[in-house]
């Protein structure tokens, strides 16, 4: 008994009247109903039955904490601090012994007022009501967006067709069950057989690392080139191959300009273009997920890429500045 | 005024001041006050009307200006097209905007232009602002409300007035290109310009090579960086050697210039280019 | 009612009428104390020198109601999908009879509110009508102000064009570069690591449900207020309320007037003839 009131005070109300304490462990049951609740999302076979085990312990301790009186056993009485508070102090509610008791007084020969039970439960149970509501509601709400990221290959044809050292706008779709929602635009490098004969693709995504802005190649395009955009079809749906002559990189939003390594040159972006991953598959290019670069050191199959989870626009990766992204939400 | 309850201290405190102040008003308005109906809310329903019209027109100059003479939602009328091409994630030409009420976020950013300074443009700044907005009445709690009383307040309030409206007015009219407008422009360029014929691979190459990102040409492209308009870059007749070196390395040429390297254009493209920048000499009558 | 004579045919019918009129609002008034409310509401006082100004919260009201009506309308025929909202907006703007009007009225009425909205505060602001003890009015009007610039944000996206579709990234990674929270945040608003269906029908939610309840909690607590704590005086205005110098006090109410005069006014007007 008594997990948490203060050493009792019977001098002045040492009367017959004996309060039961505010006690815990309604919350404590709670708690374990919340962990259930979470658990059933997160892990239903280790989390879930923690939390039924707190709630059991903390179910029980609560009813045996409600039944004690009737079980015989002494009760130590809480003093009613709301007393001392001076009359008058507060104005919006009359004070207790005038225009009658908010509650009735206590039935002789009962040991404790009926009010302190019903306030205690009335609270504990509409916590209990609104953590039973709120907590898988707002998982529903927050949750998904962070668990069970799925990342995507994505085929953008034969490796025969990217002609060593030119390079191209490539289109694509990324999930063909989302549709046009999941276009994306990178421009593709084949830097040709690396030192150890493997092969090496500079792959850059258009996303600005300012604000998001499609960034756009600085330089002559298909038509003026006088060569053929190509179009394909793969396993995820059309992809188009525009070849361009990029001096560079520019964003039209702000500003931002990078290289072809995509090194930021001018302008606000706060790091290096993003790249992706790639693999040679059965001698097809397929595109990984993306990462963050913070820069690029040397050009093609020789450079050096400073790499770095994939973080958000406008976000820093390096210098003192990544201390303000300390944690980046899951991402594949 | 016998309404007033007068404290009996020589110098009553400040909120014993405002609590008499409000007391005082609260009388005051029981005394001379008059009913909110009809007199205030005659006043109110005036203006009601006034916005529900003015919102209406809106709504139908927008329509009968869009697609009313043409049947094309993506025309621009006076206020705007009905909407712009379906949403494409993939695309390389587009230049984003907001809607007006963001557009001093929007110049905003193009001011802090260092990375270093990105988050104060995006949340920083915003966040400040907000703050004070909401701590206002805790930071000003003098219970003089007369303005010619409240120098600091006023010039706070001008202040404001005339930033947000210089930063709209910024972003309203920051230009912006789409880089199939600026290549739909080209023969408006040679028109304008009258261009000799060996200077039109020069503006096609001009209006792809992602120039148009931060200079301005007849009004077409975004104005970024500080670069300058080259619609008379012709007439300071810099040359074709310079405008060659300059594209090729414009930081050699102009130390602590933004400008990217073009040298790997290849030395015709870069001709060309010089030769039609060369002969831009403004618009010719 | 005694009659000192018998009431004509016409005075009894009128009666009758009288009663037919008054027992809704009887039966209203005694089963809610509505009437009472709505009479209080309406025949309450306000300073006699209020001016124009000063409607510039109700015409901001009245935006705002025009939004919640054209808004409702406008969910009745759009469809929160990116492969149906872009011809959904079409079907509505060019081809739905009258729909122009209504998504015309949604999309300027937004301007039209947040520039009420900012006279509105400016009002305020000017008036120094945000000081005691009106200080959580301006903090909820602050509030109100935040939320209707976020109904801009989300509704920015949901007609899904280009426009709508890259305003709606930059102001997602705007908020992404928020220090700490922010990259968690950007998440959250995108439903995922990339804008998706799922972002467009939780920028939908969002505008259609969650701000706007916030919106019409706040408005009702910012009347709340304004009826509690009356409107202010404009304060240079000579008989404004609680301001009224002690040694000034102003002439009380000519008949045939329905504002004070100020005393001296009234004495030069008294000084040549008592002329209107």
């Amino acid at each position: 008994m008594e997990p948490n009131g203060p050493a009792p005070e019977h001098e002045e109300h040492d009367e017959d009247i004996h309060l039961p304490p505010p006690s815990l462990w309604p919350v404590g049951f709670a708690v374990g109903v919340v962990v259930v609740l979470v658990g059933l999302i997160i892990n239903p076979t280790l989390i879930s039955p923690i939390g039924g085990a707190i709630a059991i312990i903390f179910g029980v301790l609560w009813a045996r904490d409600a039944t004690a009186e009737l079980r015989g056993q002494p009760i130590h009485v809480e003093p009613e601090r709301r007393e001392m508070v001076e009359a008058g102090a507060g104005e919006t509610a009359p004070p207790a012994d005038q225009q009658g008791a908010a509650l009735p007084p206590p039935e002789p020969g009962e040991t404790f007022p009926r009010s302190r039970f019903l306030e205690g439960t009335t609270l504990g149970l509409g916590a209990l009501i609104g953590g039973v509501i709120t907590v898988p509601v707002a998982g529903f709400a927050v949750l998904p967006s962070f668990l069970r990221q799925r990342g995507h290959k994505v085929d953008l044809g034969p490796v025969a067709g990217f002609p060593q050292g030119q390079w191209y706008i490539a289109t694509f779709t990324v999930d063909p069950s989302e549709g046009a929602v999941s276009r994306r635009t990178a421009f593709i490098r084949n830097n040709g057989p690396t030192t150890n004969n493997e092969p090496s693709f500079t792959i850059i995504s258009n996303r600005c690392a300012h604000l998001g802005c499609p960034v756009q190649a600085n330089g002559p395009t298909g038509a003026i080139l006088g060569q053929k955009t190509v179009h394909e079809h793969t396993a995820n749906g059309p992809v188009t191959l525009e070849p361009v002559v990029p001096a560079g990189f520019g964003c039209p939003c702000h500003g931002g300009q990078y290289d072809t390594e995509g090194n930021r040159t001018a302008g606000p972006p706060v790091r290096a273009l993003d790249r992706y991953g790639f693999e040679v598959d059965h001698g097809r290019l397929v595109l990984l997920s993306t990462y963050s670069v913070s820069h690029v050191i040397g050009t093609g199959g020789q450079a050096k890429i400073y790499k770095y989870k994939e973080a958000g626009p406008g976000q820093h990766v390096d210098g003192p500045e990544q201390w303000f992204y300390p944690l980046q939400p899951p991402h594949h | 005024m016998a309404v007033v309850p007068q404290p009996q201290h020589e110098k009553p405190s400040r909120v014993e001041e405002a609590r008499a102040g409000f007391a005082r008003y609260k009388a005051d308005v029981k005394k001379r006050g008059k009913p909110f109906y009809p007199y205030a809310m005659f006043h109110d329903t005036v203006m009601s009307l006034i916005v529900v019209t003015v919102i209406l027109g809106l709504a139908a100059i927008w329509k009968w200006t869009s697609y009313g003479p043409h049947h094309d939602g993506t025309h621009q009328g006076l206020l705007g097209p009905e909407y712009t091409a379906p949403a494409d994630p993939g695309t390389t030409s587009f230049v984003p905007r907001p809607d007006w009420y963001f557009y001093f976020l929007f110049y905003l950013l193009r001011i802090f232009k260092w990375p270093e300074s990105v988050f104060l443009g995006t949340v920083g700044v915003p966040t400040i602002a907000l703050i004070l907005l909401l701590l206002l009445p805790f930071m000003d709690t003098r219970l003089e409300r007369r303005p010619s009383h409240r120098p600091v307040a006023m010039v706070a309030m001008a202040l404001t007035i005339v930033s947000m409206a210089v930063l709209t007015w910024k972003g309203a009219t920051a230009n912006e290109a789409l880089a199939s407008e600026v290549i739909a422009n080209v023969p408006n360029w040679v028109k304008q310009e009258k261009l000799p014929p060996q200077a039109l691979p020069g503006a096609k190459l001009f209006a792809t090579a992602g120039c148009t990102a931060c200079h301005t040409y007849l009004g077409t492209g975004s104005s970024n960086l500080g670069a300058p308009d080259l619609t008379a870059i012709g007439t300071r007749n810099l040359g074709i050697t310079f405008q060659v070196n300059h594209l090729k390395c414009p930081s050699c040429v102009n130390p602590g210039s933004p400008m990217p390297k073009f040298a790997s254009l290849g030395d015709t493209r870069l001709h060309q280019l010089a030769v039609f920048l060369e002969a831009s000499k403004g618009p010719q009558h | 009612m005694p009659y000192s004579r018998k009431p004509t045919r016409a005075e009894i019918r009128r009666e009758r009428l009288q009663e037919a009129i008054n027992f809704p609002l009887d039966w209203l008034e005694e089963r809610s104390g509505l009437v009472g409310g709505i009479r209080y509401f309406l025949f309450r006082k306000v300073p006699a020198d209020t001016n124009w100004m000063q409607t510039l919260g109700s015409a901001a009201l009245t935006a705002f109601l025009v939004q919640a009506i054209t808004g409702v309308i406008l969910a009745m025929y759009y469809k929160p999908d990116p492969k149906d909202a872009y011809s959904s907006i079409q079907n509505i703007t060019d081809h739905l009879t009258m729909g122009w009007m209504v998504r015309g009225m949604h999309k300027w009425g937004a301007s039209v509110f947040i520039i009420l909205m900012f006279l509105h505060m400016g009002r305020v602001f000017l008036f120094g009508a945000y000081k005691y003890p009106r200080e959580l009015n301006w903090i909820i009007g602050v509030l109100i102000l935040v939320m209707g610039m976020m109904e801009g944000f989300t509704g920015y996206l949901l007609p899904w064009d280009q426009t709508a579709y890259w305003a709606s990234v930059v102001g997602i990674n705007l908020n992404g570069t928020a220090p700490f929270l922010g990259p968690w945040l950007a998440q959250f608003l995108r439903s995922g690591q990339e804008i998706g269906a799922d972002t467009l029908s939780r920028f939908y939610s969002l505008h259609m449900l969650l701000i706007p309840g916030g919106i019409i909690s706040l408005i009702g607590l910012h009347l709340y207020l304004v009826i509690r704590l009356g409107v202010t005086s404009p304060p240079w205005s000579r008989e404004a309320a609680g301001m009224v110098p002690a040694d000034e006090e102003p002439v009380p109410l000519r008949p045939g007037l329905t504002r004070p005069v100020p005393r001296t006014i009234a004495a030069a007007q008294g000084d040549a003839g008592g002329s209107e």
